[in-house]
């Protein structure tokens, strides 16, 4: 007897299959070397890889960016656990740009699910309350769709306290188990300006896992965010910049404060995506001074001339 | 034992009506729409009349109650009062316990000036203007939701709680941790007193408290006496049997007299069954009495002359009518004025500074005291839990009655559902847009205070919460950001008070508006692209 996962990865796997010539470098990739699948170096081995796409629809600018990096194979192995974390934080429906779009996570958790992952999880630490916050963002309902398990961030048993002896403010913390045990770990923010830290992206959107962020803003904000680093990087960070808010971050108070980029950053290198992100709203990567102290920190790279980028425009 | 089909009657209609309000009140998730609590809340007496005598709502259920007392006694009392009912289910569950068939004490006589005093001690607390309070020390609906979201709500959510590792191991997502919501002790008290009085006197003596405390049944006993179709004991067929006496819980029938005090009566129909003659049944009263010169003629054995009963009842009436209409409208012209736009130092004044917040749709403190009868449903209802009931932060007259308390909860930008389930327009329902922009208190930012200032880190967790920018940053020190707050854009929330991490005290708290304003709208204008479009900016 088929469960649902079962059902929906096999599904997935039927529909890759009649249509594997449309899904272009993805499955290509898997199967031989295109122009742009090289082996990816491990953060501070070799260049990172920065790849950014334009000018598509988020499925495909995931594709691209995916196929680039080798597949979604390199990411997710046959029965592993995944973790997707999205930015899930307010109450605001998907247009507002202040939550990750509901359809790149969707197409995230069918691909891994067709990778073979035993399961996908999500959950994010909401700020506004959270069943409000998962409803209207609507990613619990694509997410669920799409055969991911979506987990309340809000239930404090679900978090560990764990030694970050690498941390310089930040020496211990509560993280959510599913952090801490999952074998893959997705970062999938959205850019958007930030009234106190500047900007979030990348590593901004890990304050989410924590259970306690009060201790984060009294202990400066900048360091305890780079501390968490030391604890464990995603796996891969990707980011939804397709309509940055660019003003009245992280919450946003209408459409007016989104800009149209159509963007998607990838990249297992946080600083050095987070350094891009910045520069796509106008500042200079150091201006945000997480990301600086990250790169001081050996956690990435923030000079992007040292960065492999790979750039792809759809249209 | 007979089939009664008016008892099988009685029954459904209150197991709707009790299911229906429990699970509204005890509603810990959210699942139960608006529009039961709401519905099942808005046919209550009280709650209707207090809507109709505001003109919060064309609420005809208060006064068909009256009319249907008026044909055919007390059917409110054992059909629709939550109150009641829960006196029948905690009676129930005793006989249950006690694996024996329920037998009540046979008749007593009413404690006719214990009945008179409340009901006369409701009427002089609305006619001088504490109909706050004692309508909702005294509504029976409105101690019963008090009790569900006091004491049963939060049981049933850790109830819930310890089973979710068991729901989650088996792979069911569907059940989560919800966190219990206590009231403080001292909100606590009066519904868990309150509770002990009611179960004590249900499993003792029944309706007790309905035929004593209650003034809504000693109002509507009034009605009833005079009903059109009353319960009657026929003495032709009468045995003397007490089969009757034995499941009545208002002992109001007397066997000696052959008579039922049909005042008392709450119509439970239990007599109508449990009589094997056929003994006990509906006759139309008003023929007869109209006959006769004087009623109190009619035989019966009433406790107090039908005189004074009579002037007691008119008065009351009229003054419950009256009373509730002029005390309750004379706050009605301040209620819809939604704007002070453009005077937006209104709320500096210290004199409208108060710590008890109400909610947005309450339009002042006065008119929401005046109003709501503290029934608590909003309280259950509210998604982030930030209602919480109050005990002297209002006043006496405030007792229990919801207040926004910022320290682990802030109002959602989104919702308002407390006005979508409020039964008698205390918080009226505002439109979305129009309570976006109700400011039912404003941020007060003390930089002093403040980390940014203090430790020299960025930190603007409170700009980060706001929902409308009032509270925002400006550029300060060496590349950090410092909250400040646009006062005319504050509604309120507490969404910055609640995320301020400042320990003890936070660097930004609500001062909440004794009669709510209106924030300015922000002006929005397409955000400007911060680099040049088409391609990569690195």
């Amino acid at each position: 007897m088929k469960n649902r996962r079962e059902f929906i990865q096999a599904g997935f796997a039927l529909g890759a299959a009649f249509s594997l010539a449309d899904l272009g470098g993805l499955f290509a990739a898997e199967t031989s070397a295109t122009d742009d699948a090289s082996p990816i170096p491990a953060p501070g081995a070799g260049k990172s890889v920065l790849v950014a796409v334009r000018d598509g629809d988020r499925v495909a600018m995931l594709d691209r960016a995916l196929a680039s990096l080798g597949g979604i194979g390199v990411f997710v192995k046959r029965g592993q656990t995944v973790l997707i974390k999205p930015n899930i934080g307010w109450d605001a429906p998907p247009e507002r740009g202040a939550n990750t779009h509901p359809d790149l996570v969707a197409h995230l958790v069918k691909l891994c699910l067709g990778a073979g992952a035993k399961s996908v999880s999500i959950f994010d630490k909401t700020c506004d309350q959270w069943q409000r916050t998962y409803a209207n963002s609507g990613i619990e309902k694509a997410a669920k769709e799409a055969g991911a398990i979506v987990i309340n961030g809000n239930d404090p048993n679900a978090y560990r306290e764990v030694a970050i002896p690498g941390g310089l403010e930040l020496k211990t913390a509560r993280v959510h188990s599913l952090v801490l045990d999952s074998d893959v770990f997705f970062n999938v923010p959205v850019l958007k300006h930030h009234s106190g830290a500047l900007m979030t992206a990348c590593m901004k959107n890990l304050m989410g896992v924590v259970w306690d962020r009060g201790f984060y803003h009294r202990n400066d904000l900048h360091q305890t965010i780079a501390d968490f680093l030391t604890l464990r990087q995603p796996t891969l960070n990707i980011l939804d910049a397709y309509h940055p808010m660019v003003r009245n971050g992280p919450r946003g108070t209408s459409v007016e404060d989104l800009v149209e980029m159509r963007s998607l950053l990838a990249s297992k290198d946080i600083v050095a995506i987070d350094a891009a992100a910045a520069k796509m709203l106008g500042h200079q990567p150091a201006d945000v001074r997480h990301v600086k102290l990250a790169a001081g920190m050996k956690l990435g790279t923030i000079n992007l001339e040292n960065v492999d980028i790979r750039r792809f425009k759809l249209a | 034992m007979r089939r009664s089909r008016l008892k099988l009657l009685r029954v459904a209609a209150a197991l709707v009506v009790f299911v229906g309000l429990t699970s509204a009140f005890a509603d810990f998730r959210n699942l139960v729409p608006t529009a039961v609590g709401h519905w099942l809340a808005g046919i209550q007496f009280v709650p209707s009349l207090v809507a109709l005598a505001t003109g919060a709502a064309f609420s005809l259920a208060g006064v068909m109650i009256v009319a249907a007392t008026l044909a055919v006694g007390r059917v409110y009392c054992s059909m629709v009062c939550p109150l009641g009912i829960l006196q029948d289910v905690i009676a129930r569950f005793s006989s249950w316990a006690h694996r024996r068939e329920k037998k009540f004490v046979p008749f007593a006589r009413p404690m006719t000036w214990l009945r008179q005093g409340f009901l006369w001690g409701t009427v002089a607390g609305v006619a001088t203007g504490w109909s706050g309070l004692t309508l909702a020390l005294l509504d029976p609906y409105s101690n019963f939701g008090r009790m569900i979201v006091g004491l049963f709500r939060p049981l049933l959510t850790l109830a819930n709680n310890s089973v979710v590792g068991l729901a989650n191991a088996a792979g069911l997502s569907s059940i989560y941790r919800v966190e219990a919501h206590w009231a403080g002790v001292g909100a606590l008290i009066i519904p868990a007193l309150m509770f002990a009085l009611i179960a004590a006197l249900a499993v003792w003596r029944g309706r007790l408290y309905c035929n004593t405390v209650c003034p809504v049944g000693t109002l509507l006993g009034w009605f009833a006496q005079r009903a059109a179709f009353r319960l009657e004991i026929d003495r032709g067929a009468c045995h003397k049997c007490v089969a009757c006496l034995n499941v009545c819980k208002s002992q109001c029938i007397n066997l000696r007299t052959g008579t039922i005090d049909f005042s008392r009566c709450v119509a439970c129909f239990n007599c109508i069954g449990a009589c094997e003659h056929g003994g006990i049944n509906y006759r139309l009263a008003w023929r007869r009495t109209a006959g006769r010169a004087a009623p109190a003629t009619v035989g019966r054995t009433l406790p107090d002359p039908q005189r004074r009963a009579f002037l007691t009842g008119t008065a009351t009436a009229l003054a419950v009518s009256l009373g509730a209409g002029l005390r309750l409208s004379a706050q009605d012209p301040t209620a819809p004025e939604p704007a002070r736009s453009g005077q937006n130092d209104g709320g500096t004044d210290p004199d409208d500074h108060t710590k008890a917040i109400c909610p947005p749709g309450a339009s002042s403190i006065d008119r929401f005291l005046d109003r709501c009868t503290a029934c608590q449903l909003c309280l259950s209802a509210c998604p982030t839990q930030v209602l919480k009931p109050a005990l002297l932060e209002y006043g006496l007259a405030g007792l229990l009655k919801p207040r926004l308390e910022y320290s682990a909860a802030f109002c959602n930008f989104e919702c308002r559902r407390c006005g979508e389930v409020c039964p008698d327009g205390a918080i009226s329902l505002l439109e979305l847009a129009d309570k976006q922009l109700t400011q039912i208190g404003e941020a007060h930012f003390d930089r002093k205070k403040c980390i940014v200032v203090v430790k020299g880190t960025d930190c603007a967790a409170c700009s980060e919460h706001c929902p409308t920018k009032a509270v925002h940053t400006i550029p300060y020190g060496d590349n950090l950001r410092l909250p400040e707050v646009t006062r005319d854009l504050c509604i309120g929330c507490g969404a910055c008070e609640y995320a301020c991490p400042v320990q003890p005290e936070k660097a930004i708290v609500v001062a909440g508006h004794r009669r709510h304003g209106r924030a300015r709208k922000p002006v929005e204008t397409k955000a400007a692209a911060p680099t040049p479009a088409g391609d990569f900016p690195f």
